[in-house]
């Protein structure tokens, strides 16, 4: 019986680790521990063996059982781990390039508009939007820009057909035209007319002009104007924002100054400069960025508000040119050609 | 507008003002300075007249000289220098830079040995002072001057011209006396007027009424004031040299005196003036008129230009002499044998100017003024100064009294203010003394005081005529802010009072999407709202299109509003492609405008392209875009903006398919409903006339502005099954033209109804879509995977096989679908 088991499990460690397929595997594990397999007839030859011999063979045949199932698992491991392997290809070359394409990517206009409204969002000012078809009404009579002014010149601002008809712009006064507005102030009446004060809101969008396209100018381009309309509003608390702004923009030490201006629509009226030390390629101490005031009480009084009892200020600039200023970008024509090697820069 | 240092200086003493500081002044008094411009010699150090005493020929060089120069005893005394200008003849009085001077451009002087020979010093030309842009040899200076005279005092003064922006409220400071009066209150200086020796009352008896009887004023809304004056026996000739320096330097060309003059008072007032020669005027009568149709002139450009009513011109019995506020006619213009005048100071109507200019396409520096304004009231006060030039510098006399048509209404404008309301406006204290004396330096005159038991106070200013932009207390604000200095304004600390609104919901849509289409590779790309009409054929019909249009385009590829955004996509995929740019999937969000039964409405777009061609070869090649990429973006876009694609009615798009490729292109939604979309292949033959290389799929959504929504409703939970499901597989053989939706919902509606209330129908999808082979010719096969749960237990075959049994008997009796084995 010793032989016998001796030589079972002689001929088991040198044919299975030829196995190489998990169906030839099962097949040889049958031969051996199967119901008809060879460690099971030789264990019920047991039943045979004198009763005192019984102890020392039932030991044997167990070893022979141990064994052989050793042998049977490191098969199967083996055989496992085989396919597993087989799965794979060779090791990568890590180095190699994703072949997917590059990541998306925000346009830097996007980029500049949105961390500015973050910037504004911070001290309570909310998103507004208003219609790029504008009415006269809204871009010029409610801003004190009087019928014969240069900046409504067919000249300068793009009308529509007196014929055009609009779904959803609604118009004031029934024979005025449409136009695209040709700054964002537009919004600030829409809001005014329809909101209650306090207001404090913020306006990106895009506006139009009758402009030779050239390195800074564009027939369309786009505005970000702030209002904000409540009871003691006060030249100071102006200054106060455009500070705020400009120093969460590009660090606390940037500075801003005011320069007496002409805006139809407030009074008085600014030109802001911002301390160009942080901005690339400003090779000037003092660079222009926007323009702002205090909001006319004509205004007020035109979407009937009572001057005496509101004030309010407002501030206006554009988006392109506070992206070239920021990324040193030179030519505003850049930002509609999407050409994807200046897309790529800003993400 | 040109402004010069040396005519202001002649209203403010600046002197020992830097232009630095004037050119500051003038910016924070809010006109924004664009150049500043400095004319003649800078200050020179070490540089003298040198007097040339003897010349010999160099001895080791045949084009230079050796000179002796006597430039002072104060500076050596005489010199020896080399020289190679030609002209260093003895006898020439010269500029000498002597050892030690530092000439433009930091060229120092230094004793020096010139081809072995000793200079002390060199002999400049005009260039080496900056004086001229060409060297002419040396400089010759007036022989009168002694030897060692600083070179600046034989060298004309220098002027510094400021060209500056007047805002369009200031129309007073389109004049140097404006500029003076706003630099005299920054500086607190005393203005001084011109000094004018002219009166009315001093008209001699003589009256030439041949010359000039009458005026008539035929439009006096257009005209409110028009004066004329005859002065006979002028001596036209050149006008004096300050004058023509002055004109020079503000880029006027000096023609003669009276021409001069005439501009002079223009850019010493703001008060354009003109001079016809009286001998040239038909009749003794002018008139002020509309132009009658068809009439013509030539002005003074030498052009002719046909006139119309309303236009208004001055006129004679026979002709218009002159385009009221613009520009005269040559026919009677001043000429060197001129002795006659009949000087014009008028007031017309900005709007008549405006309108007539802008007519003609004509402007000039008058009628510039005029459009903004001209100061009437301050009439009177020009014409006496123009009148008096002419007779200082032309001669001649007055000859008969100043014809003047129209009544000036009188000026009277006050302002009451107290300091506490202009305090309060700006946020920050000014004291109540700084801004009276503010407000007087820009001659606003106090007219009255009034104290209140508080001590508070309350002004009332009188407002000069010239100042009609200020009205109301909030003006007098800028004023005082103005001067005393916005850079001033102090900072404060941010108030901001939770005011805390939700962002427009069009803002949160755009935001979404940006993020979403970003998120899948896209690179965002912004094009103009303004398309070329003939690109709009291939995306909107011909009716569309027309409305689309604007009245005043202002180039041709600019000429419409677009209805898509995928045509500015295209644009740019294109320019990426013949750049040689590797880019294939771009996106823009933005406002397009949507055309139905002849209305437009302004609607919230997104829109997205991939291009077959990536412009790039990869290592490992990935699979490409189809349609069904296209839907699932736009399937993306729709849900941003609360609209399930899936569950709308989706079509081919139309033919003829505009951009789209027909056949596999979508469409789904209506602008009638609100919104709509289309997605698929843009049209092959649409592309390869674009020059784009490979397919393109694209994707466009549009909703109406108005029905972009607010924060979408919040869900709430279904409970789901945790029991095992049951899988079963179903292929019907449809007709080719059936789409998927139909069978899928005749699918569904069956299974749902044989499956009732035991258990549910979880899902059915179509997993596998089969044409050819095997199948009847014109059929098709769609496979759907059926999921069936129950929510409490495990579904047994036997269930599930009965309902599918039923599920398939059901199908085969109502529709003609068969069951493919």
């Amino acid at each position: 019986m010793q032989d016998l088991l001796s030589a079972l499990i002689a001929k088991a460690a040198s044919e299975l680790p030829t196995v190489v397929t998990r169906p030839d595997f099962d097949a040889a594990k049958a031969r051996y521990v199967g119901p008809n397999g060879e460690l099971t007839a030789l264990m019920k030859q047991m039943g045979s063996v004198p009763k005192e011999q019984k102890p020392v063979v039932g030991k044997l045949v167990n070893e022979a059982k141990t064994a052989l199932q050793a042998h049977l698992d490191a098969a199967l491991a083996r055989i496992e781990a085989a396919a597993l392997a087989a799965q794979l290809g060779p090791a990568v070359d890590p180095t190699l390039p994703s072949p997917d394409r590059t990541p998306g990517t925000q346009h830097p206009l996007t980029l500049v508009r949105e961390e500015m409204t973050r910037i504004l969002r911070k001290v309570g000012f909310t998103v507004v939007e208003g219609p790029e078809v504008e009415t006269e009404y809204y871009c010029f009579d409610a801003l004190n820009t009087p019928a014969d002014h240069p900046a409504r010149d067919a000249q300068d601002t793009f009308y529509l057909p007196e014929s055009a008809r609009f779904g959803n712009v609604a118009k004031k006064n029934p024979d005025e035209k449409y136009l695209l507005r040709t700054h964002t102030s537009s919004v600030q009446i829409r809001t005014l007319l329809k909101g209650q004060p306090p207001i404090r809101i913020v306006s990106p969008g895009r506006v139009y002009r009758r402009d030779t396209t050239d390195a800074t100018h564009s027939a369309n381009f786009h505005q970000l104007e702030c209002l904000y309309v409540d009871k003691n509003v006060t030249v100071r608390d102006l200054k106060a924002l455009l500070d705020y702004i400009f120093a969460s923009l590009l660090g606390k030490d940037t500075k801003t100054r005011f320069r007496p201006h002409y805006f139809g629509y407030t009074e008085p009226s600014f030109e802001v400069d911002l301390s160009a030390r942080h901005l690339p390629k400003v090779n000037k101490e003092w660079i222009e960025i926007g323009g702002c005031g205090m909001v006319d009480p004509i205004v007020f009084k035109d979407v009937g508000y009572d001057p005496e009892v509101w004030s309010g200020y407002a501030f206006g600039m554009g988006l392109e040119r506070l992206a070239m200023l920021l990324y040193g970008i030179d030519d505003i024509r850049y930002f509609y050609q999407n050409d994807a090697r200046f897309l790529r820069q800003f993400a | 507008m040109k402004v010069s240092l040396n005519w202001l200086q002649s209203y403010v003493d600046l002197t020992g003002v830097s232009a630095e500081d004037i050119s500051r002044a003038i910016t924070f008094l809010g006109f924004e300075v664009e150049q500043v411009i400095r004319t003649g010699a800078p200050a020179f150090n070490n540089v003298v007249v040198g007097h040339i005493l003897t010349r010999d020929k160099h001895p080791n060089a045949d084009k230079l000289s050796v000179c002796t120069v006597d430039v002072g005893a104060a500076h050596g005394g005489v010199r020896t220098i080399v020289c190679g200008a030609p002209n260093c003849d003895v006898g020439n009085s010269v500029p000498v830079a002597l050892p030690g001077a530092v000439l433009p451009g930091d060229f120092v002087i230094k004793e020096a040995k010139v081809r072995g020979q000793a200079s002390s010093g060199m002999m400049c030309s005009a260039k080496e002072l900056t004086l001229s842009h060409e060297a002419h040899g040396l400089l010759l200076l007036n022989g009168g001057l002694p030897a060692g005279t600083p070179i600046n005092a034989a060298l004309p003064t220098g002027d510094t011209v400021f060209d500056i922006e007047i805002t369009p409220n200031r129309p007073d400071c389109l004049s140097h006396l404006g500029v003076a009066r706003e630099l005299a209150a920054w500086f607190k200086k005393e203005l001084r007027y011109p000094e004018v020796s002219f009166t009315p009352a001093s008209i001699g008896a003589s009256h030439r009424t041949d010359l000039l009887k009458s005026i008539r004023v035929d439009n006096p809304t257009c005209c409110p004031l028009y004066t004329a004056t005859v002065i006979t026996g002028v001596n036209v000739g050149p006008s004096p040299e300050w004058m023509q320096q002055r004109l020079s330097a503000v880029g006027l060309r000096p023609i003669n005196n009276v021409v001069d003059i005439g501009n002079y008072v223009m850019l010493e007032y703001g008060q354009p003036v003109h001079a016809f020669d009286a001998h040239k005027l038909a009749g003794a009568e002018l008139i002020v008129r509309s132009a009658t149709e068809g009439e013509k002139i030539t002005t003074l450009d030498g052009k002719t230009r046909e006139l119309g009513s309303p236009m208004l011109v001055i006129a004679d019995a026979h002709k218009p002499v002159v385009i009221a506020g613009i520009m005269g006619s040559a026919d009677a213009g001043v000429t060197d044998v001129t002795t006659d005048l009949i000087l014009e100071v008028a007031s017309f109507k900005r709007q008549s100017v405006r309108a007539t200019g802008k007519r003609l396409g004509l402007g000039s520096d008058s009628s510039y003024r005029y459009e903004r304004g001209v100061d009437v009231h301050s009439l009177d006060e020009a014409a006496h100064r123009f009148i008096d030039l002419i007779l200082a510098h032309a001669g001649g006399q007055v000859a008969g009294p100043i014809h003047r048509v129209g009544g000036d209404q009188p000026w009277e404008r006050e302002i009451t203010v107290t300091p506490a309301f202009i305090n309060a406006k700006l946020g920050f204290e000014i004291p109540a003394e700084f801004i009276k004396t503010s407000l007087e330096s820009l001659e606003l005159a106090l007219v009255r005081e009034e104290q209140s038991e508080d001590d508070s106070l309350t002004w009332t200013f009188s407002v000069p005529s010239w100042r009609d932009d200020l009205d109301r207390p909030i003006d007098l604000v800028e004023e005082v802010v103005r001067l005393y200095g916005t850079e001033k304004i102090p900072s404060s600390v941010i108030t901001a009072p939770g005011l805390v609104g939700n962002d427009d919901p069009i803002v949160l849509f755009n935001r979404r999407v940006t993020d979403a289409l970003v998120g899948q590779g896209f690179n965002e790309a912004v094009n103009y709202t303004l398309r070329p009409g003939k690109e709009l054929a291939a995306w909107a019909t011909p009716a569309a299109v027309a409305d689309l249009a604007l009245a005043n385009p202002f180039v041709e590829d600019q000429s419409h509003l677009r209805p898509t955004l995928v045509s500015g996509l295209l644009e740019t995929l294109q320019l990426n492609q013949s750049r040689g740019v590797a880019a294939s999937q771009f996106f823009e969000t933005g406002r397009v405008f949507i055309e139905r039964n002849g209305q437009l409405s302004e609607c919230i777009a997104a829109a997205f392209i991939i291009a077959e061609d990536t412009g790039e070869r990869t290592w490992r090649t990935r699979e490409t875009a189809d349609f069904y990429t296209a839907k699932r973006h736009t399937a993306t876009i729709c849900a941003l903006a609360g609209i399930e694609l899936e569950r709308q009615p989706t079509s081919l798009v139309p033919v003829p398919a505009h951009g789209w490729q027909e056949g596999h292109a979508a469409t789904a939604g209506d602008i009638k409903h609100g919104w709509t979309s289309t997605f698929g292949l843009v049209s092959l033959a649409h592309l390869k006339s674009l020059g784009i290389t490979g397919k393109v799929y694209a994707g466009f959504f549009a909703i109406v502005s108005e029905k972009v929504s607010a924060e979408a409703e919040r869900r709430s939970y279904k409970p789901f099954g945790l029991q095992p499901a049951a899988l079963r597989d179903l292929a019907l053989v449809v007709p080719e033209a059936t789409s998927s939706a139909e069978v899928q919902k005749a699918l569904a509606k069956v299974a749902r109804a044989a499956v009732g209330t035991a258990f549910a129908l979880e899902a059915v999808h179509v997993f596998d879509v089969y044409q050819g082979k095997g199948l009847p010719e014109g059929t098709k096969s769609l496979a759907y995977s059926l999921v069936f749960r129950a929510a409490e237990r495990t579904l047994t075959d036997e269930e599930v096989n009965a309902v599918f049994t039923q599920i398939q008997a059901e199908l085969l009796k109502i529709t003609p679908y068969q069951i493919r084995k």
